[in-house]
């Protein structure tokens, strides 16, 4: 294992799009041991996305309604049902070697436990459900996951974990396919605004912990590739 | 020599997964490690890597399809045969599930695996390649950034786009896709590749576009290829299957008891089949070339409907069982053709078939051929109809039994005389004896 995981950490917004580019080129480099894990921590424009195995009924709004209110909608190539990213959630993307496929179920756990630890930092009860992966506050979702796992055993996409998310934008699906079960965001269990700035450093830290490896920033033009939006902006 | 491969287990507590991809059709080459298919269980995709280098000889299981942990999926034949293979044994188990299959090549360990080009424009494999890279070294870049979209590499690689000649407007020089478009306009157009349709799921499409199965293209072909090699002619009769009738009646308890399947009438018309058969060879032939090849053995080909399709398990030496047997070999194939647990050989060999639209309700068939079958008989279903028998009506079981035959091989009057002759034997003969009463 090469000492360290690089963290990639964006200040803007990261389109879906460009993150996704990104991730898989990571995760390519990653499988012929040129680069070490990464983790990259973010927040998306507002867009709906979906596994491809994902129920076409758990999408309640057509697509014009999703745009019209201003998110995008993607296919990922991922497990799990439709969800949303958006504003005030953060999203992690561990792309991680693992040493067996069958390590693949344990990652799944570890990114619970980093966002039940992080929970509990802030005072917040979380927990798991035997049946259905995730991290849950009582009955309602907190923290939504869905990994590939490539040929190479480098895992991609990861959680997103709702900090401050406006909760009226899960209206659109039927979030993780589970009818009978809501969402929620840390801040409204805590009953007080919890950002994702906050809430950023903390996921760090445990990640660190629950993952066994320190984290180390990332090249610059790794970190710049993801801030190329902003950059354009600014041009 | 074929490496089976097989369902890999994908956690302690996952027991089956959902085959979502075949990234290689059957004939496509491979490379070791080269990822071969997707698939799915609750929160992951997972890309399986082939753990053997050779051709894809047969996929088994379809895209969409779940099955357990250890099923056989697919074959790879790596074109050798005989002992001093590197490739493993059809059918061993997968090694603590890390692999599709039974053997593991460490990625690049054969030189197999492909080059790929970075962002830099020169090409690098996975053999050269620095197998650890110090934290500290920053990724590779120089003036642009070594990042490169899957898309803008596809792209370059579709269009056979020298990156070096290309000039980035992304942050710190990156390519972007429309980098690509721009150079690629700027160029004379190479050769296009083919593009691929994106199904979304939108709500409210009054048309769904679905792809199309392997098998059912497979079954496309198939079909196809007999409707244009066999000249079909028809055939039916109508067969009285009262003494049938009673005696299932009067044993299928003791015969579920005793088996535990059903006894249902398709052993009965099989074993009559399979004794006619012997009777008119060229019923149970092949056209081979300028030959007729005269089977004087029946392997008797049953065709299976499940989810995806039709396949047809074939009974090897069917003519040597009797009734008992029959009905054991019929109920073993068929549930282990839905279960997508037969072997590449149970499926092929058909001397001759029997298709049993019966259970869904037809009462006759105009079936299609099973090449390089002469003939197939289709068992639709058996009803109480009211007949005349000795100058009365009466109320019987009945069927027809329907056969489409290549009028290349067989004409009318043979046809008509092997129906009559299966026809007579269900009709007269004492199955008791057969069933061990």
């Amino acid at each position: 294992m090469i000492p360290g995981t690089w963290i990639v950490r964006p200040t803007e917004p990261v389109p879906y799009d460009l993150a996704s580019d990104l991730m898989h080129d990571l995760a390519e480099r990653r499988a012929d041991d040129l680069i070490p894990d990464v983790l990259i921590l973010l927040e998306h424009p507002p867009v709906y996305t979906g596994g491809r195995r994902s129920d076409p009924a758990h999408m309640l709004w057509p697509e014009e309604r999703m745009r019209a209110r201003g998110a995008a909608l993607r296919l990922a190539d991922r497990g799990g049902s439709f969800t949303f990213h958006g504003p005030g959630q953060l999203v992690g993307y561990p792309i991680m070697r693992l040493d067996s496929r069958l390590d693949v179920i344990p990652h799944l756990r570890r990114m619970e436990e980093v966002a039940i630890r992080t929970g509990a930092d802030l005072g917040l009860s979380l927990g798991r459900d035997e049946r259905q992966t995730g991290v849950w506050a009582g009955p309602a979702k907190v923290c939504a996951i869905g990994v590939r796992l490539s040929a190479a055993k480098v895992t991609l996409h990861g959680f997103g974990l709702n900090c401050s998310t406006d909760l009226s934008w899960f209206d659109a699906i039927v979030p993780c396919g589970l009818p009978d079960r809501s969402v929620t965001s840390l801040s409204r269990v805590a009953g007080r605004t919890i950002s994702v700035a906050e809430v950023a450093p903390l996921v760090e830290r445990h990640a660190a912990e629950v993952f066994g490896s320190a984290l180390v920033p990332a090249p610059t033009d790794i970190a710049d590739a993801f801030a190329a939006p902003a950059r354009a902006a600014e041009r | 020599m074929t490496t089976s491969i097989t369902m890999p287990q994908l956690g302690e507590t996952v027991l089956e997964g959902t085959i979502i991809r075949w990234l290689k059709q059957v004939g496509d080459t491979v490379a070791a490690d080269e990822p071969l298919f997707e698939i799915s269980t609750d929160k992951v995709d997972t890309e399986i890597p082939s753990p053997a280098a050779g051709t894809l000889s047969a996929i088994l299981v379809p895209e969409g399809e779940t099955v357990s942990v250890g099923t056989e999926l697919a074959t790879i034949d790596d074109g050798a045969r005989g002992a001093g293979d590197t490739a493993s044994d059809a059918g061993a188990t997968s090694d603590a599930g890390t692999t599709a299959a039974v053997t593991t090549t460490p990625p690049g360990a054969d030189g197999s695996k492909p080059p790929t080009t970075d962002g830099t424009g020169t090409t690098r494999s996975a053999g050269t390649a620095p197998r650890r890279v110090p934290v500290s070294t920053p990724a590779r870049g120089g003036p642009r950034s070594s990042i490169l979209s899957p898309i803008v590499r596809k792209m370059a690689a579709e269009h056979g786009v020298n990156l070096g000649k290309v000039t980035g407007s992304g942050a710190g020089g990156r390519i972007t896709k429309g980098d690509i478009e721009a150079y690629l306009a700027s160029e004379p157009p190479a050769a296009t590749a083919p593009k691929l349709r994106v199904v979304s799921p939108a709500d409210g499409a009054r048309e769904e576009i679905v792809p199309v199965s392997h098998i059912r293209k497979r079954i496309a072909e198939h079909m196809h290829e007999s409707v244009q090699t066999s000249a079909r002619a028809w055939s039916m009769v109508d067969v009285d299957l009262e003494n049938v009738a009673l005696l299932r009646e009067r044993e299928k308890q003791a015969f579920r008891d005793r088996e535990g399947a059903a006894l249902t009438y398709m052993p009965f018309v099989a074993r009559a089949v399979c004794e006619a058969l012997l009777e008119y060879p060229q019923v149970n032939a092949e056209l081979r070339g300028d030959d007729l090849v005269l089977h004087r053995y029946v392997n008797l080909g049953i065709a299976v409907a499940y989810a995806e399709g039709l396949i047809v398990p074939v009974i090897a030496d069917a003519d040597s069982m009797n009734l008992v047997g029959l009905a054991r070999a019929i109920g073993d194939i068929a549930s282990r053709a839905r279960a997508k647990q037969l072997s590449p050989d149970e499926v092929h060999g058909a001397t001759f078939t029997i298709t049993n639209p019966g259970p869904f309700g037809s009462i006759m068939s105009v079936p299609i051929i099973n090449q390089p079958n002469t003939a197939i008989l289709s068992l639709d279903a058996v009803e109480k109809r009211p007949v005349v028998v000795d100058d009365a009506i009466a109320i019987r079981h009945r069927v027809y039994l329907s056969m489409s035959w290549d009028h290349r091989v067989i004409d009318g009057a043979l046809a008509s005389r092997f129906l009559a002759r299966v026809k007579a034997s269900l009709e007269t003969w004492d199955f008791a004896e057969d069933l061990g009463r």
